[in-house]
């Protein structure tokens, strides 16, 4: 009998077994619990598909973006705002997924662990955002880039603040297209989601691999012909600089040196600093994900080597981890992540959220950051001209991205160092040309908006 | 019954005279718990009574009636002297209530139908110990029981009504039951009764032949979640009985090598499976019941949105399979987990119980119950929130249906005789072999 009674114990497994479920289940609904409550599929928060429950969003200034009213999402009255900061709005429906109505759509329901979405039982809404973003810079930036394609963002190198942030193509959200396949990508936010060759600011990526492992790179001079001869072809220049310092090609973005530089350094140096400034890693911000920066020299002939170190190649670049480059650059080596969201009020007027500046995995060594610093400065200073920055103090590099039998794409990143304006910018305009033109003149647009009105 | 109750000889050697020392001062401490139950039932009990601003008076009838049975089950307790070295009955009423709260939400002849189930539950449950409290009138009952249950499952076969994919209900009438549930009970009983001679080969024979019979049974009638319960509190049972982990083994493996030529014959059995881990890609589907419990009950937070406040409801099978994502809406993941708790608790009573029980027969009775339910309550559980495939099973107690609230009163019953002084009974050694089967 004792035996019988003892074979109870098999019991005692299964209920260990059985507890061990009950704790994945709260670690899974503490985990993912927002996940799963932000679904569309949720009649609390969803009425016929859109986000009915949102609480109000505001840009930076306390303009009202989107708001709920009798029910429906209503937008800004300014047509010229809803499209330039329809990309990171988002519409109701939730059809662009990057926007806040999408990425931020449990913050915007108030959900949280502890009550889940009693906000919305209470006061019939969630949770009120304040963006970043400044809607000012962001009409800047829409109007500068008049009708190109592309992407504009702005960002403080030092708390991550995303001040600007404009993709076109974009629609009035009031209005929304009957037969969106007719645009190409109009639903991506260009600035997180897309990637472009990155043309000559990808010397910037190369000038840092040389100055970390070339000590007399400042001293060196390069020579050229307007091309140079690697291997089976030939890299092209877009003049002909004769010898010309680090410096000079740098200012002049000179093709030819910079191919030599990238034979100099070699693959395994340019993917490791490639690897450090965050290509071909996944790379999330304020929970965005952003689309992967893409550079894989381990493949290419010593020609394709020339050509990646000036940014051809198969390169490709997304435009806010570019700036994220550069910001680290601007902030001492140490890179920031760009931050989508200033503050997050509950309905009950409690501040639940402050964005707090969370440093980015894009480190660069002092040193290096600081004479890339001086390199960039004396871009603006020697060839771009302050003239066409007023009173930003810049820095940057132009782009001009070559295309097979179509017009350029036309990149500016850079960044502006003074004191009470610490925002890097980068723009990229489609099939624009040169990066001196429209992308520069969009920069400098949005820059002096920011300028102005005293935003960073 | 008096007389059954009233024994009370205390016997050396099996730790019930500590228990008996114990009783003597609980009656106060239960009805302090009670007390607990019943106010945590009136603020559950009264947002749906008074839905809406306006009094629901079969709601409130209901209610009502249902936390008097509750004092009045207790006092009568008291008063014939039953000992209670254990509150199963009310961590019963506490489930129970929580079903009834859910019922009473939906429609007030829900909640009406649900009294009368629990009623009958509580019956059953005071018949059942009454049964168990004599061996000698337990082991009468084994064969008849067994035939029974293979007459009604067979009856279910023939008659098979089709009730959402599973072909697992009776109607009569307007009144619809499952047999399944009852051969639960029938299951334990017959299993667990057979004391004599418990290595015997002959004896576990006929209790295989009657456990194939019967997964077999629900098997054909595509009940997939109750064959996997059985099976399950077979082995349980296989093992107290036999000690012997390579037979054991031999069936596992057996009954997995049936399952896989089912599968590779019958492929719409895994299809059956083929969402499981996958839900939200078919979240308007085949996931559509998982993801809306994992949606809203997330949306329900720690603490609920109030009963009647959810959106679960609106879903079907809200308040039979999918009421564990139910409770978590609207009562809150802490509700959720307590009853899960409490289950646990019970399980691990019946263990400890086992151990120094006055019989094998409520060792076996009380250790199988116990997992029975701690295994549909996984089922049923961890399954509607994608843990583990979705099998259609009730969560006891709380699961509206009244078949499934009587059985899992009954099962209560049988881990409740783990705590029957030996005295109760007659002494297991001294009984005449004749009644052996």
């Amino acid at each position: 009998m004792n035996k019988t009674t003892k074979r109870g114990y098999a019991l005692l497994p299964v209920i260990a077994a059985f507890l061990v479920g009950a704790c994945i289940l709260v670690y899974l609904y503490a985990a993912k619990g927002a996940l799963w409550s932000s679904s569309r599929a949720n009649a609390h928060l969803f009425t016929s598909g859109s986000l009915s429950t949102a609480g109000t969003i505001y840009d930076t200034t306390g303009k009202t973006l989107a708001k709920t009213k009798n029910g429906r999402r209503v937008f800004s009255d300014s047509r010229a705002l809803r499209r330039a900061t329809l990309h990171i709005v988002g519409d109701g429906a939730g059809v662009i997924s990057t926007g806040a109505h999408s990425a931020y759509k449990s913050k915007l329901s108030g959900y949280n662990f502890i009550s889940g979405i009693y906000d919305i039982q209470k006061y019939g809404r969630g949770n009120d955002l304040t963006l970043a973003i400044s809607g000012d810079a962001c009409v800047a930036a829409y109007n500068a880039l008049g009708n190109y394609n592309g992407a504009v963002g702005v960002f403080n190198y030092k708390t991550g603040a995303l001040v600007c942030c404009m993709s076109a193509p974009n629609y009035d959200v009031n209005n929304p297209p009957s037969n969106p396949n007719d645009y190409d990508g109009l639903y991506l936010n260009r600035l997180f989601s897309g990637v472009y060759t990155p043309g000559s600011t990808m010397k910037i990526v190369t000038a840092l691999c040389a100055l970390e492992n070339i000590p007399d790179i400042a001293s060196r001079t390069f020579h050229c012909d307007g091309k140079i001869r690697i291997g089976t072809g030939d890299v092209i220049c877009m003049g002909v600089h004769g010898d010309i310092s680090f410096e000079k090609a740098l200012n002049q973005s000179c093709n030819c040196a910079f191919a030599q530089i990238a034979q100099m350094l070699g693959r395994d140096k340019l993917m490791t600093t490639a690897r450090a400034l965050g290509f071909n890693t996944p790379i999330r911000t304020d929970g965005i994900q952003l689309a992967i920066s893409s550079f894989d020299v381990r493949q290419a002939d010593d020609l394709n080597l020339g050509w990646a170190g000036v940014g051809q190649y198969e390169t490709l670049v997304n435009p806010c981890h570019m700036m994220m480059i550069l910001g680290a650059i601007a902030n001492g080596g140490q890179g920031v992540q760009p931050a989508v969201i200033r503050s997050m009020q509950s309905p009950a007027g409690v501040t639940v959220y402050k964005s707090m500046t969370r440093n980015s995995s894009i480190v660069i060594p002092a040193a290096q950051a600081s004479e890339m610093r001086r390199l960039l400065r004396s871009n603006v200073e020697r060839q771009y001209g302050d003239s066409r920055f007023p009173n930003l103090k810049m820095c940057g590099k132009t782009g001009t991205a070559e295309l097979d039998g179509k017009t350029s794409h036309s990149w500016f990143v850079g960044f502006s160092q003074r004191e009470d304006l610490p925002l890097a910018v980068v723009v990229v305009a489609e099939n624009a040309g040169s990066g001196s033109g429209v992308a520069m003149n969009t920069a400098n647009a949005v820059m002096q908006s920011l300028l102005q009105n005293k935003i960073q | 019954m008096a007389n059954a109750y009233s024994a009370d000889i205390p016997v050396s050697g099996s730790g019930t005279v500590k228990t008996e020392k114990k009783a003597v001062n609980k009656p106060f401490r239960w009805g302090l718990m009670l007390l607990f139950v019943t106010i945590f039932q009136l603020f559950s009990f009264f947002p749906v009574a008074f839905a809406d601003g306006e009094l629901h008076q079969m709601s409130a009838l209901v209610f009502g009636i249902y936390i008097a049975a509750e004092w009045i089950y207790l006092a009568l307790a008291h008063l014939i002297g039953q000992r209670n070295d254990f509150p199963l009955e009310i961590l019963a009423f506490f489930l129970s209530g929580i079903g009834l709260t859910i019922c009473g939400s939906i429609y007030e002849t829900y909640a009406l139908k649900q009294l009368i189930a629990i009623g009958l539950g509580l019956v059953s449950f005071t018949a059942l110990t009454w049964l168990l409290r004599s061996i000698d009138r337990a082991m009468l009952l084994r064969v008849p029981l067994a035939v029974a249950s293979l007459a009604l499952l067979a009856l279910n076969l023939v008659l098979a009504k089709t009730t959402n994919g599973a072909l697992n209900w009776i109607t009569i009438g307007s009144f619809s039951f499952q047999p399944s549930e009852l051969v639960k009970v029938a299951f334990i009983f017959v299993g667990a009764a057979t004391l004599e001679k418990l290595q015997e080969t002959r004896s576990l024979t006929k209790y295989l032949i009657f456990s194939v019979a019967c997964v077999g049974a629900l098997f054909l009638m595509r009940d997939f979640g109750a064959a996997l319960i059985f099976f399950f509190t077979f082995l349980l049972i296989a093992f107290m009985r036999s000690g012997d982990f390579r037979t054991l083994l031999l069936v596992s493996a057996a009954a997995l090598l049936g399952a896989l030529l089912v599968v590779y014959f019958k492929p719409y059995v895994a299809n059956r499976f083929a969402t499981y881990r996958h839900v939200w890609d078919y979240i308007n589907d085949k996931g559509f019941q998982q993801t809306r419990v994992l949606i809203y009950s997330a949306s329900g937070g720690l603490l609920g949105l109030g009963v009647g406040n959810g959106k679960l409801r609106n879903v079907f099978a809200a308040s039979t399979d999918l009421v564990f994502g139910l409770v978590c809406e609207e009562m809150g993941l802490l509700l959720g987990l307590l009853i899960l708790f409490v289950f646990a608790f019970v399980a691990f009573y019946a263990v400890r119980g086992a151990r120094r029980s006055s019989s094998a027969f409520y060792s076996i009775a009380a250790v199988s119950a116990a997992g029975m339910l701690l295994f549909q309550l996984s089922l049923n559980v961890f399954g509607v929130t994608d843990l583990l495939p979705m099998t259609g099973v009730t969560l006891p107690f709380i699961s509206r249906g009244g078949t499934s609230v009587i059985c899992a009163w009954c099962l209560f019953a049988f881990i409740k005789s783990v705590s029957f002084n030996i005295g109760d009974t007659k002494p297991y050694r001294g009984r005449k072999p004749g009644v052996r089967v």
